[in-house]
């Protein structure tokens, strides 16, 4: 899962990240995950804006022009309580996916 | 939720768009800076973020894509796009706007016609709920007890009243059962104001059940409409006028309604006037009522002829409007035992055949929303041939674009692939090129529009308006919601069809050929327009081939051998009975109207007839005096008519043998009777008939009537070969048996006047009117026709007329396409022809080598398109007249035909081809 663009799963990172981290943008989003994943998954920005635009036009996240700590504009996401609802399901959803992965590769 | 942001983001895609390249643009600054933070020169870490990030312009339209609204919108922009090209391009705009207005047009007007005539629905309250007991549509009366319609036998769809009062009685699943009068059986009346001295003014009635209008759920635009009361016997006589008639004929007089008329002599007050629109249960061209009558009205108008009290003539349409809910498959069987009830109670009356048959006599329950249309029957087969010629006028002219576009795009290929070089979508690219094509449909339908509107008129002027005077048809040429509904969805349809070609190229685009450069030699997709050259030609032979035999049909049917010369002769029609001459005046009365006419100068010869050729005539089986009774199953049947003494020699009918009818067969000598050469052939094989007897079934009449005379077959209803006999008018027998009695009376009266005057003098037709108004002012004349025009074929004509403008469009339009081909390929190739005359080739193999791929599409065109025009012409033989479903003589004149195009077509750009500079052409390149 090294270059992660299955869709569900890119939503479900960027949903997690922006709950985690409050507000941030897209560069943010790219560099949280790859930390946070310690370097196992990289989002590639050619998925991740359409999939910013789509989450946004779905009612998900909301977004607003802000500065960053080097004072350069940029266009900063937050979770909406419709995206939080859908985290939830998002997560639950590869909660029940990882547990039926497992129990087949542990079958014996 | 998303939606409402998608509406918010319509028209503001400029903004949307800069917003997300300054989101990109803030990514790549922020990752530039971290790589400069981790020791990166500004470039390198500059290359190492645009390495990363990949094609921005991509990444940018990924984005917008993600939006529905934003493809709407980018869609709005396509059609801009399109219009702007359009501008920039006016030559492609207007040839291919016009090829289309051509093409839907067509079209349309066609679908016009068989919307109103064969799709429409009465203009009725729930159309729906109308339920026609029967399912043939027939001209005439049936008589007996068993029916044929439409060659399926023992299958009835008319019925007497007698029979319609007990269906009206016993199915109480029709809230309401109407009746009325069938097709042409109309009663011809001369209605005039009651005290007015003015010439009665004829017109076409209708009698139907009191509950005719109720049934359809109608109210009166004036006055009241019949109800049951009206149509009880001994009813005070009333009459329901159409509103065509009274706007036409009364000039919408609202004193009309209320007022007193003579109608053939007898004082009926007019109630009401029927609502607009409502022309009458049946559809008819040319007896459309403009009167309706109460049916129990019948007997004072018709007099002896009366058919309301005969159960053995059935002469009545039925329409019932079903109780809500009730199943017409139940409904059926049950009107079947009626049937069978009725006919169970006139055992006594029947014929031995029918009594053998009656038990398996049925009726079929059909929709009756859209009325009984002799209209739809007399034009189906006509109509859905104009709408095949139409569809195919439509599929070059479709062809034609695709072409015109094929070749746009061609010549955009270099910026085609520019586009898709810079990261364009190739979705976006196909989405323009098939915006671009719908948009010229769209024009070219709004354009076909107004040809639909003129073409619509143009056919319903061949079809009636040269035909006999005061007959009209129903029908109107201004669009509907359904026609534009079909233009709408023909003009998308063809936009997609011809946008299907130029977009799979758009899919196809090269963006190596941005950086290479595009060859100009005539490239791999030069197939696609290739085939559709070869498509045009083949639609061509088929169009063409079909407009040559129906011309040819119509030609035969023209110039046949109708066995008089129409030459010099006219044809007058009266009707005697409308005026109300009783019985025993008509025979001197025909005697001075002859006399009188025959005074008129420059007039050589007048005879009377119940009918002129090539009209109608009555049938009976006949027995000839002294042959065995014929069986069953034998064709004893013959026509028969009445005439005066001057008929023949007027009529220019040839006597072969004996003698024709003269002024000594009265009602004092031997009744006699003329045939004609297929009676006697019929009858009496090699043997002459003169001198033989024979009368009407059964066997004790054979002996009624002595052959004096043979006269030459004469054309009725295009046949030649028409067993006839003729009576003279001043000669009637009394039958016993009430049919042929009624029948004796009727033929009575003759309905036409032949007029031999071969000078055509100047004023005939009012001298003509004068000479009747003379004998009698109350003498209806209801036309003064030239022969040549009564015996015309309107609608093969109108059919012929049509498919040869079809044939010629098709034509046209092929030669455009293959002009626009040949003409694209020579520039594509200008190059490797400046080669090959830099190699030594002369002009004349330059202009070989392109006429010869021009007429190899031609041929192949050819090879398809000769076996299509021998399949169309077997599917139309039922509209061909001595034509053969495939001509060899006419197949070649149409390959000589496109072969002639072609050549015109092709020589053009060949000569261009020949005057190719080499130096220039080498030079370009």
């Amino acid at each position: 899962m090294a270059r992660n663009d299955l869709q569900g799963s890119l939503d479900l990172l960027v949903l997690k990240t922006l709950a985690q981290r409050g507000r941030l943008h897209g560069y943010g989003i790219v560099q949280h995950i790859q930390r946070a994943s310690d370097e196992l998954l990289q989002v590639e920005e050619g998925s991740l804006y359409p999939a910013l635009h789509r989450m946004e036009q779905s009612g998900w996240i909301r977004s607003e022009w802000s500065l960053t700590e080097t004072n350069r504009k940029a266009k900063y996401y937050h979770l909406t309580p419709v995206g939080r609802k859908q985290l939830d399901e998002a997560e639950a959803s590869f909660e029940q996916l990882v547990k039926g992965v497992r129990a087949i590769l542990r079958y014996a | 939720m998303g939606w409402t942001t998608r509406i918010r983001n319509l028209g503001r895609r400029e903004r949307v768009d800069a917003e997300i390249e300054a989101e990109l643009r803030s990514h790549i600054e922020m990752a530039v800076e971290e790589a400069m933070r981790a020791g990166l020169s500004e470039s390198e870490a500059r290359r190492a973020a645009r390495l990363r990030f990949g094609n921005p312009v991509t990444l940018r339209e990924r984005t917008m894509g993600a939006d529905a609204a934003l493809t709407l919108e980018a869609i709005g922009r396509d059609v801009r796009y399109a219009l702007r090209q359009l501008r920039k391009s006016p030559g492609f705009a207007v040839t291919a706007i016009l090829t289309l207005a051509l093409g839907i047009g067509a079209t349309t007007a066609i679908f016009t016609l068989i919307q109103q005539v064969i799709l429409r629905s009465l203009p009725v309250v729930k159309p729906a709920q109308l339920w026609r007991v029967g399912d043939a549509v027939s001209c005439c009366y049936a008589q007996g007890f068993t029916q044929t319609s439409d060659e399926k036998t023992n299958d009835w769809s008319l019925f007497s009243w007698e029979a319609y009062k007990e269906f009206r009685a016993n199915t109480p699943a029709f809230q309401d059962l109407a009746a009325f009068e069938i097709g042409e059986g109309n009663a011809q009346l001369a209605v005039r104001r009651a005290g007015s001295s003015s010439p009665p003014q004829t017109s076409n009635g209708e009698y139907v059940s009191g509950n005719f209008f109720r049934t359809f759920g109608l109210s009166a635009w004036r006055g009241r409409l019949f109800t049951d009361v009206d149509d009880r016997q001994g009813a005070s006589p009333v009459a329901v006028m159409s509103f065509h008639a009274w706007q036409q004929q009364y000039g919408s007089d609202p004193s009309v309604v209320g007022g007193t008329y003579a109608i053939n002599g007898h004082s009926f007050t007019v109630i009401g006037v029927a609502p607009p629109g409502f022309f009458g249960a049946k559809i008819d061209d040319g007896s459309m009522p403009d009167i309706w009558l109460p049916l129990t009205m019948e007997p004072l108008i018709a007099g002896p002829t009366s058919r309301l009290k005969n159960p053995s003539l059935a002469w009545l349409d039925l329409i019932g409007r079903v109780q809500p809910g009730t199943n017409p498959a139940m409904l059926e069987p049950q009107l079947q035992g009626e049937l069978h009830q009725w006919l169970a109670s006139h055992l006594a009356d029947m014929s031995s055949p029918e009594k053998a048959a009656w038990q398996k006599q049925t009726l079929h329950l059909t929709p009756g929303g859209a009325g009984v249309s002799l209209l739809w029957v007399g034009y189906k087969d006509a109509l859905w041939l104009l709408l095949a010629a139409a569809l195919c006028v439509l599929l070059v002219a479709c062809a034609n674009i695709a072409n015109l576009q094929l070749a746009r795009g061609l010549r955009n290929r270099r910026q085609t692939a520019v586009h898709v070089a810079l990261g364009s979508p190739r979705g976006r690219l196909v989405r323009r090129a098939l915006v671009d094509s719908l948009v010229v449909a769209a024009m070219g339908g709004a354009a076909g529009m107004v040809v639909a509107w003129a073409g619509a008129r143009l056919i319903l002027y061949l079809s009636y308006a040269r035909s006999a005077q005061g007959s009209w048809i129903p029908v109107q040429a201004s669009p509907s919601v359904p026609v534009l509904l079909f233009a709408l969805v023909v003009a998308t349809f063809t936009g997609v069809l011809f946008g299907i070609a130029p977009a799979w190229m758009m899919a196809q685009a090269d963006p190596m050929e941005a950086l290479r450069g595009v060859r100009s030699v005539g490239g791999d997709r030069h197939w696609i327009q290739r085939t559709l050259v070869i498509l045009q030609a083949a639609v061509s032979v088929v169009l063409l081939s079909a407009a040559a035999m129906l011309g040819r049909s119509l030609h035969n049917l023209e110039h046949q051998n109708v066995g008089f010369d129409p030459a010099g002769r006219y044809l007058v029609s009266i009707d005697p009975k409308v005026s109300g001459v009783p019985q025993e005046q008509l025979v001197p009365l025909f005697r001075s109207v002859e006399s009188r006419v025959r005074a008129i100068p420059g007039v050589r010869g007048a005879g009377a007839v119940f009918e002129a050729p090539p009209g109608g005539w009555m049938t009976h089986e006949v027995r000839v005096e002294g042959q065995p009774v014929p069986g069953p199953e034998e064709d004893v049947t013959s026509g028969w008519t009445r005439v005066t003494p001057g008929f023949f020699a007027t009529l220019g009918d040839r006597i072969v043998t004996g003698r024709p009818i003269t002024d000594e067969d009265d009602a004092s000598t031997q009744p006699v009777a003329v045939v004609n050469e297929a009676f006697a052939k019929k009858f009496f094989g090699k043997q002459s008939p003169v001198g033989q007897h024979f009368g009407p079934a059964p066997e004790r009449n054979a002996g009624l009537y002595e052959i004096v005379g043979v006269a030459a077959n004469v054309e009725l209803e295009h046949d030649l070969e028409q067993p006839m006999y003729f009576l003279p008018e001043a000669q009637s027998t009394h039958f016993d048996d009430a049919d042929l009695e009624n029948r004796e009376i009727w033929s009575h009266d003759l309905y036409n006047i032949v007029i031999w005057a071969p000078t055509h003098p100047l004023d005939l037709e009012a001298q003509v009117r004068k000479a009747v108004a003379d004998v009698d002012p109350n003498l209806v004349i209801s036309g003064v026709e030239r022969y040549a025009e009564v015996i015309r074929f309107p609608q093969q004509e109108m059919i012929a007329t049509l498919t040869l403008l079809f044939g010629a469009i098709g034509l046209v339009l092929a030669a455009v396409g293959l002009y626009g081909v040949t003409a694209y390929g020579v520039e594509q190739r200008t190059s490797e022809i400046g080669v090959r005359m830099a190699l030594g080739a002369d002009r004349g193999s330059v202009v070989t080598l392109v006429l010869r791929g021009a007429f190899l599409q031609v041929a192949i065109g050819l090879v398809l398109g000769i076996p299509a025009a021998m399949g169309a012409g077997s599917l139309m033989a039922s509209q061909l007249y001595g034509v053969r479903p495939w001509d060899l003589r006419v197949l070649a004149a149409v390959a000589l035909v496109l072969g002639v195009a072609a050549l015109v077509a092709a020589l053009l750009p060949a000569r261009r081809a020949a005057n190719v500079d080499p130096m220039r052409a080498l030079r370009d390149e």
